[in-house]
């Protein structure tokens, strides 16, 4: 299957906001909670684990970081969480320069990065009080808010059990209720579903609407495809240390071509009928597999009906013809096999 | 944007809800109760056992506290051992930095407010061994022979806390591992120090600048002959062994030192130390 590369909106406003004073601390943030700018990271000299990657993430949305394992995902999140110090390039948080000024740019923050470790002789009340207070909130606001997430995350009956007497889906529910405690207006989530099993991940991913229902941004690192399909509304495909492709979710969907037809037939598929269906003009190609027929063609929805229509006329008895319906996994698989570093938006 | 002065103000705030947090970690995993009952057994050793075994008690009060400090290091090893060996270390090495570090405070907040628990709770383990060991001089001999100099002791031993503190706070944010950071620390202030204060007196050579030397003021300072005076220049053979007390002003500089320079040291490595892998 082959898919074209969309082509990446550029909007050059905020790159000069950061170009025309790379010594601010703030870039203006009106329309963008994240912006990074030619981010650079070096663990080891000369070998980038980043390189130069820039891009920005509207108010609102829930956009999906993809990549494959050690693409740098996480290490864009740590920069954007301060746990890492980029080599070279800015990260902002509602236009606060993250490294410059982290106990500000992290206000409006809830992270839940990789599989945190969680003090696990304290209880959910304990860990939620210290970080409600760290976010200034008073004792009043706390013990409310405790109740929700708690209640939200369904651990309402845990609040006061040790953390180390949870399993590991409940202490990342708890991780996420952590979190959410301060009503974040930004959620930055790497891998929020690593480990999980799928009633876990269903759960998490319910979540995750329901947060974009209450306004919050959402920035989420995934190398799991159809979590990102169900949740996000943009991609930004990452490899090699490189961006990839940036772009709505909707728009890859659109751009990507259905080029082949799963054909099965209640007729036996003989030598002679195969001869025939490989006539046809509108069919590029055919073959076997599965006891199937897969057809290539065009991609375009008439064609589709053509060639059934045509089938049909030579009176195949059709069980099943589904022409291949596009996902992310096939763009991610085409654009990684392309390798075309776009680093800029 | 905050002015400086609120900025000042929230960072307090801050250091204080860690200490906070610290005290509620180390009273959940039980290690405040620990130090405090050993804080508390150590002295009533000293008091119950000659009652047990019917031993007359020293002659004067500050040869029966002389007696009883001769533990206080040990405790003041122990509890900043405990309190401080995983205070940075274990953020790493549990992953628990991955929740604690992308909160709206500095890290300096928080690996400050971790020291300062430290520090409190090794000081309050300190005071009750005192307050227990000042109880029992005044049930033994009398409320009027507590005396200057127990306070002066008293002093010491916070200020040896502190730079004990200090040293394994610093091993805390060099070492990856809780376990290398707690037992290094520990053992340095434990045996190897001491050992190597041991080696330059058989040189005979004056190992002044060991904080375990100096830690020795504790008890010296209670001017109880067994242990020789202090003073400058204060040496005297002990066998065939030439044994240096340290001086008085010169101990306090060393503590100060040790105490400044390992918190400054550890702040530093605690704060380039990155939450890679």
């Amino acid at each position: 299957m082959e898919a074209e590369i969309p082509e990446m909106t550029v909007d050059q406003s905020v790159h000069d906001d950061v170009q025309d004073d790379t010594k601010a601390d703030t870039v203006s943030s009106e329309d963008y909670a994240i912006v990074i700018e030619g981010l650079d990271k070096e663990y080891v000299k000369g070998v980038k684990v980043l390189d130069n990657i820039s891009f920005k993430v509207k108010r609102g949305d829930i956009v999906g970081y993809l990549g494959p394992n050690g693409s740098g995902k996480t290490t864009t999140i740590k920069i954007l969480t301060n746990l890492l110090t980029p080599t070279s390039g800015r990260a902002f948080i509602n236009g606060v320069d993250v490294t410059k000024n982290p106990k500000e740019a992290m206000k409006p923050v809830g992270a839940l990065i990789e599989v945190p470790g969680i003090y696990d002789y304290l209880t959910p009340n304990d860990l939620l009080t210290y970080f409600g207070k760290i976010h200034g909130m008073d004792k009043a606001k706390i013990e409310e808010r405790i109740l929700e997430v708690l209640a939200k995350v369904k651990l309402q009956d845990w609040q006061h059990k040790k953390i180390g007497s949870f399993s590991t889906g409940m202490q990342r529910r708890l991780a996420i209720a952590n979190a959410i405690l301060h009503e974040p207006e930004i959620l930055i989530l790497d891998e929020p579903v690593i480990g999980l099993d799928p009633k876990g991940i269903k759960e998490i991913r319910m979540m995750i609407k329901q947060f974009q229902r209450d306004g919050i941004t959402i920035f989420l690192s995934s190398h799991l495809m159809h979590e990102v399909s169900e949740t996000c509304d943009s991609v930004i495909f990452l490899d090699g240390s490189k961006i990839l492709a940036y772009d709505t979710v909707d728009n890859i969907t659109k751009k990507m071509t259905m080029t082949t037809i799963t054909l099965s037939t209640l007729n036996p598929l003989t030598d002679d009928i195969l001869a025939k269906i490989n006539a046809l003009e509108k069919i590029g190609s055919v073959e076997r597999k599965n006891g199937n027929l897969i057809l290539g063609f065009d991609g375009k929805p008439e064609t589709s009906n053509a060639i059934l229509t045509q089938l049909i006329g030579m009176g195949l008895k059709i069980s099943c013809f589904a022409p291949e319906v596009a996902n992310l996994e096939d763009y991610y698989v085409s654009v990684m096999s392309d390798e075309k570093g776009v680093n800029s938006i | 944007m905050t002015s400086f002065k609120d900025d000042v103000i929230s960072d307090l705030k801050h250091v204080c809800l860690n200490v906070k947090f610290e005290f509620t970690k180390n009273w959940k995993k039980k290690r405040i109760m620990i130090v405090m009952l050993l804080a508390i057994l150590l002295p009533v050793i000293f008091y119950v056992v000659p009652l047990a075994f019917d031993v007359d008690y020293a002659e004067t009060a500050n040869g029966f506290a002389t007696s009883n400090l001769g533990f206080i290091t040990l405790l003041i090893i122990i509890s900043a051992a405990m309190f401080t060996g995983d205070s940075i270390s274990s953020e790493f090495e549990n992953r628990t930095g991955l929740i604690l570090f992308p909160t709206p405070q500095r890290q300096n907040s928080i690996f400050v407010g971790k020291y300062v628990a430290a520090l409190l709770a090794t000081w309050l383990a300190v005071s009750l061994y005192y307050l227990i060991t000042v109880l029992e001089i005044a049930q033994i001999y009398g409320t009027a022979e507590v005396t200057v100099e127990l306070a002066k002791s008293f002093m010491l031993a916070l200020l040896y806390s502190a730079s004990a503190v200090s040293l394994i706070y610093f091993f805390s944010a060099v070492m990856k591992r809780t376990i290398t950071s707690t037992l290094i620390g520990f053992f340095a202030l434990m045996m190897i120090l001491p050992i190597i204060g041991l080696v330059l007196s058989i040189a005979e050579v004056d190992p002044w600048f060991l904080v375990t030397h100096s830690s020795s003021l504790i008890t010296d300072v209670m001017n109880v002959a067994s242990s020789g005076g202090f003073g400058p220049g204060n040496e005297h053979d002990v066998g065939s062994l030439t044994s240096f007390s340290p001086d008085f002003y010169e101990g306090i500089w060393v503590m100060l030192t040790y105490t400044i320079g390992f918190f400054v040291a550890g702040l530093t490595m605690a704060n380039r130390k990155k939450m890679e892998g």
